[in-house]
């Protein structure tokens, strides 16, 4: 008998497991672009942050910005009123579980909301179609400021 | 192949699933009889092996960014529900485990009833079918967020990661225990210990340098903002996020000595939950601004924005890969241990029909992990190609975490009972005062239950009333309808003798157990 799995008879499990993660990790660190710094990031960046110091919210830092959301949004702007990407970030408006003790809360409005200014800065074209969702939404201020 | 691989003689009990992973088989009690041969075939792991794949049931760092809103107010958004629930789960499975070996069906069947046992681990087995597709959509997302955003929205690329994740899980959990085991306790390591440490090393970074933190670590900030209702659901649901804890005591006898080896198994699982919950949490809050916690991008984004303060954008799609993969082991547990559960009652008390008592080679419910993976894809592929079904899915984890609650209030019923009505029945630990401490996990799951039937902030402006129908219905259709059908409809044909003769036996040995050392203090 021995300690090392991989002298177990589900050795070839373990090393297909272990080809699987590599191989993601390699497609992921290959197709994964940064987004880059740019005039029209950083004009972005400086009109997002006033816009949130208006709004009263935190600022990230201007690296931050540019290197989170470029010259578009990134990811945030990508189709945000989808069902699945409503499906997701509905889901995620929950407690603090990570498994399937995950149930949906009164979530703080905060975050919400800042992301409408974050969307109405990187791409206004979007907007419509999710605030009438967010504006749907029922919130509170459970995040003591 | 190591001695453990050899497959038993005894293949067709439930617990002869597997080979050991080679922890030390064959160092534990001797025994004699039917209970040796059983002992004998159950596979092996460590105390350790079963803490990591307890914790990677319950906690990754998927929920760090959430409450990394919440600032300095996560810790206590976390402790308070620790005391009041993961504690009693912790303090009590540990003394059920040590006395009954099964998991929470056996539990439940000696201190209440055999149905009510079944309806345990049901309930335990049945919220699992809504989860896996949701736990893998968030897969498919994350995927997504470094490959190819779109792809996020796109319904045949979300169903294929489903399908084809779901039932490579379906498969590796029909190859056994150990591998199970292995590959939840790897993607543990490298999807959540390892992101986890460098998240709270790099927060420390960033305070050390002088920076200021974005969210405020003053006494002022210790607890939530209290709005009420809002406040309450938000504190009472997070009792939630410890639940699971008691999932894995299924495969205690896989321990060489549980009663003493599975509360270690506990104490530990419990310190590393809590520190994954809480310090990755506070890190990021420190460093993340809350306005730049996406709604819409995810908890990806969190990170990317983690990442990008310190230079290292390139460990974004590492953390990916890494939070995939403590999905897919936090994914495999699930599979593995309620299914297991339901198989050892129903083939005791025929509960099933026999098609779905069947076993592999391996000693694997190999026809019920499938018919389950039949419904789940159903479920599944109702999610990802059905625009109305994705976005209310959120209505499912509010009923399943409901049915879950099930468990729980019969679960610290059962140990209330058990110490009345079996005080002289050996327990390898005795959980100190367990009747207040029970009293209050059965309080804080019916306080749960209550909350969980207040409109979330999803359900908008709709009726109060309908959400509780809604929920309402849910609760009784699964969690009780569903389970009353399968009891009525039994056989006693269905009964599997084999299972009846372990039965016996191991309440044989588990009663000639106790001339033990105990430890703990009694109530």
């Amino acid at each position: 008998m021995t300690r090392n799995p991989m002298a177990s008879r589900h050795r070839w499990i373990y090393l297909g497991a272990i080809v699987l993660l590599v191989g993601m990790l390699v497609t992921a660190l290959l197709t994964y672009s940064e987004l880059h710094e740019t005039n029209e990031a950083n004009r972005k960046a400086e009109q997002l942050s006033e816009a949130l110091t208006a709004a009263g919210y935190p600022v990230p830092s201007q690296s931050q910005i540019v290197h989170t959301l470029g010259e578009d949004g990134g990811a945030v702007c990508e189709d945000p009123a989808d069902a699945l990407k409503q499906a997701q970030w509905k889901y995620g408006m929950s407690n603090g579980a990570s498994g399937p003790g995950q149930r949906p809360v009164l979530s703080d409005r905060e975050v919400v909301f800042a992301e409408s200014i974050v969307l109405s800065v990187y791409c206004p074209d979007k907007l419509a179609a999710i605030k009438e969702k967010i504006d749907d939404l029922k919130l509170d201020d459970t995040v003591r400021n | 192949m190591s001695s453990m691989d050899i497959p038993s003689s005894g293949r067709g009990g439930p617990g002869t699933s597997d080979g050991a992973d080679g922890t030390g088989a064959g160092a534990g009690h001797e025994r004699t009889g039917p209970a040796a041969t059983r002992l004998a075939d159950a596979p092996r792991m460590s105390w350790l092996t079963l803490a990591l794949m307890t914790t990677a049931s319950v906690a990754s760092l998927r929920s760090a960014p959430t409450m990394a809103v919440y600032g300095l107010a996560c810790v206590f958004l976390y402790l308070l529900p620790a005391v009041v629930f993961l504690l009693p789960t912790a303090l009590v499975s540990a003394e059920l485990a040590s006395g009954w070996e099964g998991g929470v069906y056996r539990w439940v069947s000696e201190g209440l009833s055999k149905p009510l046992g079944f309806l345990a681990v049901w309930c335990q087995f049945a919220m699992t079918i809504f989860y896996y597709p949701s736990l893998l959509a968030y897969v498919a997302s994350t995927i997504a967020y470094v490959v190819d955003p779109s792809l996020a929205s796109n319904g045949l690329y979300t169903a294929i990661v489903i399908m084809v994740l779901y039932w490579t899980g379906v498969w590796v959990s029909s190859r056994g225990t150990k591998a199970v085991a292995g590959l939840s306790s790897m993607g543990l390591v490298i999807g959540t210990l390892i992101p986890g440490t460098l998240l709270v090393v790099l927060g420390f970074v960033f305070l050390g340098q002088g920076n200021a933190s974005a969210a405020p670590i003053d006494a002022a900030h210790l607890f939530p903002e209290w709005t009420g209702l809002a406040s309450l659901v938000l504190i009472v649901n997070n009792f939630l996020s410890y639940s699971g804890m008691e999932m894995n005591a299924v495969h205690v006898s896989s321990l060489r000595d549980p009663a003493k080896e599975f509360p270690r198994t506990m104490f530990t699982a419990s310190g590393m939950v809590l520190a994954i919950f809480i310090l990755p949490a506070l890190a990021i809050s420190w460093v993340v601004p809350s306005s730049e916690l996406s709604l819409t991008a995810g908890v990806m984004q969190a990170f990317d924005a983690f990442f990008q303060y310190f230079h290292i954008g390139w460990l974004t799609p590492v953390i990916a890969v890494a939070l995939v993969a403590a999905s897919l082991g936090g994914m495999l547990t699930w599979l593995a241990g309620p299914s297991k559960g339901l198989l050892m009652i129903s083939r005791q008390e025929g509960y099933l029909p026999p098609f779905l008592q069947r076993l592999n080679k391996e000693g694997i419910q190999q026809n019920l992990l499938v018919t389950q993976g039949v419904v789940t894809t159903v479920i599944a592929l109702a999610y990802a190609l059905i625009p109305n079904v994705s976005s209310a899915y959120w209505i499912f984890s509010v009923i399943t975490t409901q049915v879950y609650l099930i468990v729980y209030l019969l679960m610290f019923a059962a140990a209330i009972r058990l110490r009345r009505t079996r005080p002289e029945h050996p327990r390898g630990y005795r959980a100190p005062a367990l009747v207040p401490i029970a009293v209050t996990g059965l309080v804080a799951s019916a306080a749960a239950m209550a909350i969980g039937f207040v409109p979330s902030s999803q359900f908008g402006s709709g009726s109060v009333w309908s959400y509780v129908v809604i929920v309402g219905g849910g609760l009784v259709l699964l969690g009780l309808l569903i389970p009353y059908l399968f009891l009525r409809l039994r056989k006693p044909g269905w009964r599997s003798p084999d299972a009846q003769a372990e039965l016996a036996a191991q309440e044989a040995a588990e009663r000639g157990e106790a001339d033990g050392p105990e430890q703990g203090g009694a109530a």
